[in-house]
């Protein structure tokens, strides 16, 4: 038996962290619950604990996916810590747990992002004019990685020649969103969140700092369209079984005999 | 990466275990078993029905069949307030789930207590690993360090705020340390506690505050001035007559509100407000 564990932050206050966990977990059962018997949800800050979670699990092929849009402190040190994880293949109990990176750096990862944007304008009226793509990441000083997978997936859409120009924004480092989008040499900027759910950041304080009335915000010859955070969209569910599965094949390909 | 402590073990399929055992011990009563807040009751010829245990002899319950709807029931208190913590006794009624098998019910259990039937099964054959306070808090990173240098006595009285069984229904299992047991109520429920939770946690980080606050900032009548705000927003709130105090979130610990909190101060505020009523130790 093989099951899927998903790691996600949660919280003490409101359904806001968990829910997508939820959501996704339950998608996954549904598409590919022939591949995983079992689908489970754990948290930080909710329960069940990570650190009580892999007794509830039955299968003995475990792969674990935090639901982190990036490598840092709660995916190299609290997951691992609380999970009791050794590495990328633990062994325990008669398990085999398969630890995944996080899905930010997927390379799925810069589709739903894509797709984020079309569900935004696709029932809209889009102004003509140059059409800019701003992901908007958290950021911080302490983690470098954090801005990292911003421009990673901004560099990869740039690539594929959709948007007129893509930039990147963030709340606590630079460059800061409101400058971004302030200066941009563009009719129409699509911005989306590179979060992993809603709080209050995309519900108050985003908004607020942009002057953000709703999904559509006409400014001067501007116009901003304002996307739900990438992780909620339906398509992160796929992508989380494959983050699983690519760590299943790494990992076999890491102990097959040379 | 960190080196992986030591966690509660299990052995392959204590999982698989943990739900036959479960559904056998409902089994077992005609009259169904309580856990938690749930009276589960066997249905014939098979599967079982869940609901809260006031809603017995309620006719018009709320009819549910999926094991995953339990995830909505306890997701709200009645009152629409979100629940942080699935063993804290205020379980919404007005609902019955039906399930088809033992599967069915410990993938509703698993909604409804996480992780309680495994550790009430590890419990029963003395096999549930117990992680004491100061190991806990050993591990603790990030703005939760702080709570390693929680004194004795506030990790005493966190848990008689945080734990007893009413604001968790849990049975508390573990202690201060191997050699300091909590001097509480544990609990009568069916579900054991064998660590503190996350909730504890956060308690815990906002009463080693106000320890850190009491050495160095009292006033003249021995109030640190977290307590003073306490009072005052005490005061201010009752003041606005009846419906006027309404209690903060039940994990938002920095509000003067809240249940916890309030708890806490009950336990180290009035003895200093009421000297002569306090027991003498
Ligand atoms: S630590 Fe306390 S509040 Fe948390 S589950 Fe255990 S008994 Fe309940």
């Amino acid at each position: 038996m093989k099951a899927l564990v998903i790691v996600g932050h949660g919280s003490h206050l409101n359904e806001d962290s968990s829910l997508p966990v939820y959501e996704h977990a339950a998608r996954i059962r549904e598409r590919f619950g022939d591949e995983y018997e079992e689908v489970v949800e754990c948290f930080w800050k909710e329960e069940p604990s990570m650190r009580h979670v892999l007794d509830t699990v039955e299968s003995e092929d475990v792969s674990v996916v935090p639901a982190f849009i990036s490598e840092g402190y709660f995916t190299q040190q609290v997951i691992p810590r609380e999970l009791g994880l050794a590495g990328p293949v633990t062994r325990k109990d008669g398990k085999t747990i398969r630890y995944a990176g996080p899905l930010g750096t997927y390379q799925g990862m810069a589709d739903v992002i894509l797709e984020r944007a079309e569900d935004l304008l696709g029932d809209k009226e889009v102004p003509p004019g140059r059409r800019a793509l701003v992901l908007l990441g958290h950021g911080t000083d302490l983690n470098k990685s954090s801005g990292g997978v911003i421009y990673l997936n901004a560099g990869r859409i740039r690539e594929r020649g959709l948007y007129d120009l893509v930039e990147v924004g963030f709340l606590d480092q630079d460059p800061q969103i409101g400058a971004v989008v302030e200066n941009l040499e563009a009719e129409n900027v699509v911005l989306i969140p590179v979060f992993i759910a809603e709080g209050w950041h995309t519900r108050e304080t985003i908004p607020e700092d942009l002057g953000l009335t709703g999904e559509v915000t006409r400014r001067g010859s501007k116009t901003i369209f304002y996307g739900a955070p990438v992780g909620t969209h339906p398509s992160m569910a796929p992508l989380i079984a494959a983050r699983a599965r690519e760590a299943e094949r790494e990992t076999e390909i890491a102990q097959s005999p040379r | 990466m960190p080196k992986a402590p030591a966690r509660p073990s299990g052995t392959p399929n204590v999982a698989a275990a943990s739900r036959e055992a479960f559904a056998a011990w409902v089994d077992e009563d005609p009259d169904g078993r309580v856990f938690g807040q749930i009276l589960i009751r066997s249905a014939s010829p098979a599967g079982y029905y869940l609901c809260h245990e006031d809603d017995a002899r309620v006719a018009s319950l709320e009819l549910y069949d999926d094991p995953r709807a339990a995830r909505e029931i306890a997701k709200l208190t009645g009152a629409g307030e979100y629940r942080p913590l699935k063993s804290s006794p205020n379980l919404r009624r007005g609902w019955e789930l039906r399930v088809e098998d033992a599967r069915g019910l410990a993938a509703a259990m698993d909604y409804l207590y996480p992780a309680g039937v495994v550790h009430w099964y590890l419990y029963r054959e003395g096999r549930l690993e117990i992680t004491d306070y100061r190991e806990n808090a050993a591990r603790q990173s990030g703005i939760y360090k702080r709570i390693q240098r929680l004194s004795d006595e506030g990790v005493q009285n966190a848990a008689r705020a945080c734990c007893e069984d009413a604001v968790c229904l849990k049975k508390t299992l573990w202690n201060v340390d191997a050699g300091t047991p909590l001097e509480m109520d544990r609990g009568n429920g069916e579900i054991p506690c064998p660590e503190p939770c996350s909730v504890f946690v956060s308690f815990a980080r906002r009463v080693r505050l106000f320890e850190r606050e009491k050495r160095r900032d009292l006033d003249d009548a021995g109030l640190s001035p977290s307590e003073r705000e306490d009072l005052a927003a005490l005061v201010e709130a009752a003041a606005g007559g009846a419906g006027g105090i309404k209690l903060a979130r039940e994990a938002e610990f920095e509000e003067p509100l809240n249940e916890r909190r309030l708890r806490y101060r009950k336990l180290t505020l009035l003895p200093k407000l009421r000297p002569e009523e306090s027991p003498k130790e």
